[in-house]
């Protein structure tokens, strides 16, 4: 042997050495969950890694949700700079796959895992799944509900005898509540994130699914009555702007002030932001609050929903070790099981044995609003949907002028199928 | 002697290289890297097929690109000669100042400019937020209706050119106030014995003397406002970035969000041939009018 | 001139001093406006009306991004980057600016020419290619990716040859005489008649790398490598509502260069009016 070939030796063995004294896997981890439902992640993830001393470790980091976490997303990935493990939203699935940002969960993935598609709800497997291969491990289904202020809406004498909103089936109906509270001297009755198109997509599509309506039919978009439908939708709210039922410009962390500081009596919003409210109760910052499954403002309930899931980057240029793999494995398994505290951040957990649990039944608010995952509408399975997609941006971009009185539904749904149609 | 020219070029050679290498590798192969994509439809990382003009065909019908071209030079507009008439009319309040207090006035002017744009943005969202801001307060004690400032089409492109303004005046008025300075007290003097009135003195004296520094602060700001970015960036989060596009954040959107790196580099094309017209014009109008003076 | 008209520019002159004095204050209203919200705690900073001064002042936000944010790497990030790169640039720039004003060789004006249009070259149209230049040299996420499209700044080397110009020739004769070498020219001679022009570029240097947004923002794609200015608005760790929160890391990030400046601020204004082309 030779001195160099001597030294590569040493050098292997007290590298391997060095890895066997410290076999701690340590797992790059990116996620998006900037709302109430990041402290529950938190936790999670602390109770994970004390699970695994020594064995795993999860490094965290919560970046911008939205366009700057996928476009992070994608150019790391492209120059193998990409996390371990992150969180994805399954209507973007498509999007991704196109884009070679994922890689396949396979057969022995799940069997490692103890996972499969009998744990999951059919709708909830085939979001994460395209020709037959599975591209993310489903965490949780989250739709937007409408919290509510018990207490303004009690003093308006909107509150029915269940301790929910009155007006809750038509259009008419709930927009005289939202008036009662006005008359009554709240300044919004309804908070909404008017500043922020991409948000409101979720509160419009329920309202375009309420009608039967869908975006795209055969590879055209809002084709037939689906346009009007759209412009239906935009006028509601549109037209509770025009009446200052709803606070306009508002970006998202105002909405949640205004609902939090009570200026706001009810607002729109995902159920990720359950736990901020159970928290402010809890050091007792909060009125009496509830949320409920949106209200019918058209033919039928539906709620836009979308999952969380978790996914595997491609890191182009870069092999994940089998140590690597067995460790992130290990964690989307052990996060899917333990998904009930996850249920404490508002979410529907995707795994069906944790939501055939007693304990998940019990559980506030989530029960008041389990109604409506039978009513639950889901994007476009197309890799032009998803958030941050092409439809998602083209669309958002003409809600903020529309919701704020700026620019006419109808226009806005003109130039809306102008663009898709364009892509 | 010529073994002397010889030992200076080698010398020189070993003095100028590592800039040389610097500038082939971080200016001109980028240069010429970007050209050559635009004809073709790469990602952003990896390569694509040859084109041709088809990406610079598409400008001319694409909406954005053309929200972008739009908002760009209304950014312009709005800063380059406001922000040159400010920051003069500044530094002639402040060099009629003297001694520390000059010193703290002009501190107070000229913060800002020290600070990073992040930190700028951070601070004016906050002080013209809707909901909690306190120039919405300042608006309610006046009795008018709130502005949603930053969300709104309309007031975007002005608030982001005001806080532009706030942000970078400081460099200016340093320029104007060396310029003010050079210009020598006897000057001022002659024209106080001739009974000159303060507009008269300035007209004659301050802006003909001036113009060398007014027309450097004038271009400095022209070519840095059409290469606008980070402000108009981070407004727009959570917001309306289409409707607040900008070329620079046209390249960034295509390329970076959308890995679309043939289509970004024909806008990146298109804003770097711009920037160089219009800095070669200007130049040269800018020498025309100092010289008629 | 008469009294009269003595006492009137008198008055005018006042009324505009004062005026200067109250835009001045109101400038820089927004800057004691983001640090008092920074220092108050987040029901206060919320409330429906205006208030100049903390009801309940507090820390609390500046403990909890020093102690639970990324903070502490992001100005680690920071420093070196900036440093890093002026090092570099002003290196760089010297030895250059000194070839152009001292010696003759072949390609002179060309490289003049190509320093003075390089003034041109809008560099934020270069992202794509520096992104991929960076990614192909393996130096996305890494410091050296981070300085690498910022290591030119040709407004240095014009300055450095403007100010060897005006050391007088004899100085050089003198040395040539002596048979010293160049590099001993250099940097015994024409290095030290100059360090308040080093040192004053140096802080323009840092201060403009320090400040850089678009660059940094597009090269880091791990939270742990970012520089601060980057950091502060990409990272969300605030949950709920955290407006102070956000205020206390923007008042860190702009601390240190602002300390900076109000402790040197003459030669920082001075390393500023040098740095447009003007000597001060």
């Amino acid at each position: 042997m030779t001195i160099s070939g001597l030294l590569k030796s040493a050098i292997v063995a007290t590298i391997g050495f060095a890895g066997v004294a410290r076999a701690e896997e340590t797992v790059v981890w990116w996620d998006f969950l900037g709302g109430g439902d990041g402290v529950r992640m938190k936790k999670l993830i602390e109770d994970f890694n004390a699970a695994h001393a020594g064995q795993i470790k999860i490094d965290a980091t919560t970046l911008e949700w939205g366009t700057p976490f996928y476009a992070k997303v994608q150019t790391s990935a492209a120059v193998g700079e990409a996390p371990d493990i992150m969180t994805y939203h399954a209507s973007r699935i498509p999007l991704a796959v196109q884009q070679g940002v994922l890689q396949e969960i396979t057969a022995e993935d799940w069997a490692a895992m103890g996972l499969g598609q009998g744990d999951f709800a059919p709708a909830t497997w085939d979001a994460v799944s395209i020709d037959g291969k599975q591209y993310a491990v489903p965490l949780d289904t989250h739709p937007i509900v409408l919290y509510y202020n018990k207490d303004l809406l009690e003093a308006a004498g909107m509150l029915d005898e269940t301790g929910k909103p009155k007006g809750m089936d038509s259009r008419e109906g709930f927009t005289a509540t939202l008036q009662a509270l006005k008359d009554n001297g709240v300044k919004f009755p309804l908070g909404s994130v008017t500043a922020d198109g991409n948000f409101m997509f979720r509160t419009i599509y329920s309202l375009v699914g309420q009608q039967n309506g869908e975006l795209m039919t055969d590879g055209e978009f809002l084709a037939g009555d689906n346009g009007d439908k759209l412009a239906n939708a935009l006028g509601v709210l549109s037209e509770w702007t025009t009446a200052g039922l709803q606070s306009t410009y508002t970006d998202y962390p105002a909405t949640v002030a205004l609902f939090t500081s009570g200026e706001a009596a009810m607002m729109i919003n995902g159920v990720w932001e359950v736990p901020t409210m159970t928290d402010l109760n809890a050091q007792g910052k909060l009125f009496n609050w509830g949320a409920v499954e949106l209200p019918v403002i058209f033919d039928k309930p539906a709620t836009y929903a979308d999952s969380h899931a978790f996914a595997l980057p491609l890191n182009q240029g870069k092999e994940m070790t089998p140590e690597k793999r067995a460790a992130v494995l290990e964690i989307m398994s052990w996060m899917s099981k333990n998904s009930l505290f996850w249920a404490t951040a508002g979410h529907i957990p995707a795994n069906g044995t944790v939501t055939a649990s007693p304990e998940y039944a019990a559980m506030e608010p989530n029960a008041t609003y389990s109604t409506l995952t039978a009513n639950m509408i889901f994007d476009p399975k197309t890799p032009l949907a998803g958030v941050a997609g092409p439809i998602f941006d083209v669309m958002s971009t003409y809600f903020v002028p529309t919701l704020n009185g700026e620019m006419d539904p109808a226009e806005a749904v003109e130039s809306i199928k102008e663009e898709l149609n364009a892509l | 002697m010529l073994t002397n020219r010889r030992k200076d070029a080698l010398v020189a050679a070993v003095l100028v290289a590592p800039f040389l290498a610097i500038y082939l590798l971080v200016f001109v192969w980028p240069t010429i890297q970007m050209f050559g994509i635009s004809f073709t439809d790469a990602p952003l990382i990896g390569s694509g097929e040859w084109v041709g003009l088809d990406n610079y065909a598409r400008l001319d019908s694409d909406p954005r690109f053309r929200t972008a071209a739009w908002n760009t030079a209304y950014f312009v507009l709005l800063t380059v000669l406001p922000g040159t008439i400010i920051a003069l009319l500044i530094s002639l309040g402040v060099s009629r100042l003297k001694g520390r207090l000059q010193a703290a006035i002009l501190a107070l002017f000229f913060l800002p400019y020290i600070l990073p744009v992040s930190v700028v943005y951070l601070i004016w969202d906050w002080v013209l937020n809707f909901q909690f801001g306190i120039s919405m307060h300042i608006l309610d004690l006046l009795g008018l209706e709130r502005i949603p400032i930053t969300k709104s089409r309309e007031w975007f492109m002005p608030a982001v050119g005001i806080v532009t303004i706030w942000w970078t005046a400081g460099f200016s008025i340093l320029l104007f106030l060396a310029g003010l300075r050079s210009i020598p007290v006897e000057i001022y003097e002659a024209a106080a014995l001739d009974n000159a009135g303060r507009w008269t003195t300035f007209r004659r004296i301050t802006w003909p003397l001036l113009w060398p520094v007014t027309s450097l602060v004038f271009t400095i700001q022209l070519i840095a406002q059409l290469k606008i970015f980070d402000q108009v960036y981070l407004f727009s989060q959570g917001g309306r970035p289409n409707d607040n596009m900008v070329l620079v954040y046209y390249v960034f959107q295509r390329a970076f969000q959308q890995d679309q790196g043939g289509r970004a580099a024909a806008v990146a094309v298109t804003l770097f041939v711009l920037v160089v017209v219009v800095s070669v014009l200007q130049f040269q109008l800018l020498r025309l009018a100092g010289g008629r003076k | 001139m008469t009294a009269t008209g003595i006492r009137r520019a008198n008055f005018w002159g006042g009324v505009i001093t004062a005026l200067t004095i109250l835009m001045a204050l109101i400038w820089a209203f927004p800057l004691y406006w983001g640090v008092i919200s920074s220092l108050k705690p987040e029901d206060e900073v919320v409330r429906p009306y205006i208030e100049l001064w903390p009801e309940n002042l507090t820390f609390q936000h500046y403990v909890h991004a020093l102690t639970a944010t990324q903070i502490g790497a992001w100005y680690v990030n920071s420093i070196a980057v900036a440093v890093g790169v002026t090092v570099i640039t002003i290196v760089t720039s010297m030895l250059c600016g000194y070839a152009l004003s001292q010696l003759q060789f072949p390609g002179r004006k060309l490289l003049w020419w190509l320093i003075l249009a390089s003034f041109m070259v809008p560099t934020q149209a270069l992202i794509i290619n520096h992104f991929v230049l960076t990614s192909q040299l393996g130096l996305i996420n890494t410091w050296a990716g981070i300085m690498l499209p910022q290591l030119i700044h040709p407004v240095i080397i014009i300055v450095y040859k403007q100010f060897f110009d005006q050391v007088p020739h004899d100085f050089r004769e003198a040395a040539v005489m002596d048979n010293a070498g160049e590099f001993r020219i250099l940097f015994r001679v024409y290095l030290p008649m100059n360090w308040g022009v080093t040192t004053a570029l140096s802080i323009v240097c840092f201060i403009w790398t320090w400040n850089a947004f678009l660059w940094p923002f597009l090269s880091v794609t791990r939270t742990e490598m970012m520089t601060i200015t980057v950091g502060i608005t990409q990272v969300n760790d605030a949950f709920g509502v955290y407006y102070a929160r956000e205020l206390a890391a923007a008042v860190l990030a702009g601390l240190p260069v602002a300390l900076a400046y109000l402790l040197f601020q003459r030669r920082v204004t001075e390393a500023i009016t040098l740095s447009a082309g003007i000597k001060g």
